[in-house]
């Protein structure tokens, strides 16, 4: 179909031109050029719609806790994920909206954000080469007083709740931060963490460090770690 | 023969790179935002509606689109020729079609163009007072009404709309996100949407570079006025104005959409010139040049020659 319409136009567009000599075809070129016009158009206009469905909660990069801000400029050029030295940047999955589709959040699978002390002296590199803005941090901003998210345990799935003695959170969260989030309770036979939320900034070193998932028949039918850092829209 | 390799292997080269970079962590950029360190190169449409939707201006989005202006107007849409990853597609796209449909799109372009050229040559008209060869001026077409759209509909919900359906940041997520399937096991829908998104835009809406990409449509708003590295063809070898042999092979080898001989048929004017010189490579008698800067306007009955047909004074054609 497609076929003939463009050898019907192309006809017509022959005797179409800046002094239509027939007068009578002009019409065929600019209808293909109108359906294309109105048609993505409108498309265009159905998916900036999106806006207002918007999406899923998520734990958005240092610089990005201004979700209004990073939705309306990031382009999804990706330049973040690739600067990232710990990799814990990664494109938001569609299933948490399509609005949010390919921008970038955090995931703390194999690594924590540390916001680049070691590889830039506490300057996050994403939010230095972000060329939009996007992500961008307010002045005076630091690891310290930028939350990205909240730490929550997962007390059915955490192994310290099932008295094995596991502290991997603790140690990981003393390890990664000057005042820790993380402290472990007495009143049971053996230590648990509890997560102080006033000194937590969702850094996500307790997340890459728990090993519920990894350990075994006790994890069984887990879907995700212990202890998760969750966007702080979402508690 | 071997510069239409080269504008496949260019593009694919640049991807390969920008995606070693992407996975690799050591990377450029991508397309969209190409650059090393603090310093980027937007793209132009990208740079134009993040600045809509935040309502800030943007130094780096600004100078980007400083930048890619002043290169469009040298260079034209040399982008779409040399660097995008689409028309690759696109190529790949034909390479899957049954050899029959091929042979059969290619025959009738190569119909269409030579009728035009019989029927022009025939026309009896005299041609310093035909207008039909005249280039036609630049218009706005279907991609400027995308272009419209695209930046209406950011103005209005206040985001980078277009950026979710682009097919160049696309073809880049789609590597993304297959290779983050398979290094990180990180399963998502996405793996299956994004790919989707492509394939419709490259199969449903056929042509998409010279009918529906807004960024072609805002290149082509700043190549209209490019004076620089334009084919030109030489009247006194070109078979039509020559021979009177109907030809147009020129405008059968355009990848744009243009038609360089009987400019007023093809689908685009020049201003849609990626510099592709398809048409250089495609003229049998080597009468097509890009010269650095395109001869101005006038008279230039110097190499006028007599010749078999009524339609050989080339002085129209050459000008403009």
């Amino acid at each position: 179909m497609a076929e003939t319409t463009k050898d019907e136009s192309a006809q017509k567009g022959a005797t179409n031109g800046e002094q239509p000599k027939k007068g009578k075809e002009p019409l065929s070129v600019s209808r293909r050029t109108l359906c294309i016009g109105v048609g993505s158009t409108v498309a265009l206009l159905g998916l900036g719609a999106l806006r207002y469905v918007g999406h899923n909660p998520l734990c958005r990069p240092p610089g990005g806790q201004d979700e209004a801000r990073l939705v309306s400029a990031c382009i999804r050029c990706e330049r973040c994920y690739e600067v990232c030295p710990h990799k814990v940047i990664v494109p938001a999955h569609v299933e948490d909206g399509l609005l949010g589709m390919r921008s970038p959040m955090l995931s703390f699978d194999a690594g924590y954000c540390d916001f680049c002390q070691q590889a830039n002296g506490g300057v996050p590199l994403c939010c230095e080469v972000c060329p939009t803005e996007a992500l961008r941090l307010p002045e005076g901003a630091t690891a310290q007083n930028t939350v990205i998210g909240l730490a929550v345990i997962d007390q059915w799935q955490c192994l310290a709740y099932r008295e094995t003695g596991c502290r991997e959170c603790y140690d990981a969260c003393c390890e990664a931060r000057e005042t820790p989030a993380i402290e472990l309770t007495n009143d049971a036979s053996t230590p648990r963490p509890v997560v102080i939320a006033e000194n937590c900034n969702g850094c996500g070193a307790c997340e890459a460090a728990c090993i519920s998932l990894s350990a075994g028949s006790i994890a069984e039918g887990a879907q995700a770690r212990a202890i998760v850092v969750k966007p702080l829209a979402s508690l | 023969m071997k510069l239409s390799k080269l504008r496949t292997i260019i593009p694919v080269a640049v991807f390969i790179v920008l995606c070693i970079g992407l996975i690799g962590g050591i990377g450029f950029g991508t397309l969209s935002g190409f650059g090393w360190d603090t310093i980027s190169a937007l793209c132009p449409l990208g740079a134009l509606t993040t600045m809509i939707a935040t309502k800030t201006v943007l130094p780096r989005a600004v100078v980007s689109f400083v930048i890619m202006a002043a290169l469009v107007f040298v260079l034209g849409r040399a982008f779409c020729g040399w660097v995008c990853p689409v028309p690759v597609l696109d190529r790949i796209r034909n390479f899957f079609r049954s050899p029959k449909k091929r042979k059969a799109i290619k025959e009738a372009k190569q119909h269409e163009m030579v009728s035009i050229a019989r029927e022009e040559l025939g026309c009896g008209h005299d041609c310093a007072s035909c207008s039909s060869c005249k280039e036609k001026r630049a218009k706005l077409d279907s991609r400027h009404a995308v272009l419209g759209g695209a930046l209406l509909s950011t103005a209005i919900f206040g985001f980078p709309v277009f950026c979710l359906v682009c097919p160049v940041g696309l073809t880049f997520a789609t590597v993304l996100v297959f290779w983050r399937l398979f290094a990180n096991g990180d399963m998502t829908y996405s793996v299956i949407l994004i790919p989707a998104i492509l394939v419709i835009e490259l199969v449903f809406l056929r042509k998409w570079c010279s009918r529906f990409c807004p960024l072609a449509g805002l290149m082509n708003l700043m190549s209209r006025f490019s004076k620089t590295l334009k084919p030109v063809i030489d009247d006194t070898k070109c078979l039509e104005t020559d021979k009177g042999t109907p030809c147009s092979r020129c405008a059968i080898a355009c990848e744009a959409d243009i038609n360089l001989r009987h400019p007023e048929y093809g689908e685009r004017t020049l201003a849609d010139c990626t510099r592709c010189r398809a048409c250089v490579d495609a003229c049998p008698t080597h009468a097509i040049s890009m010269p650095f800067v395109y001869p101005k306007k006038g008279k230039n009955d110097g190499g006028a020659q007599p010749a078999p047909v009524q339609i050989a004074n080339p002085v129209d054609k050459s000008a403009q």
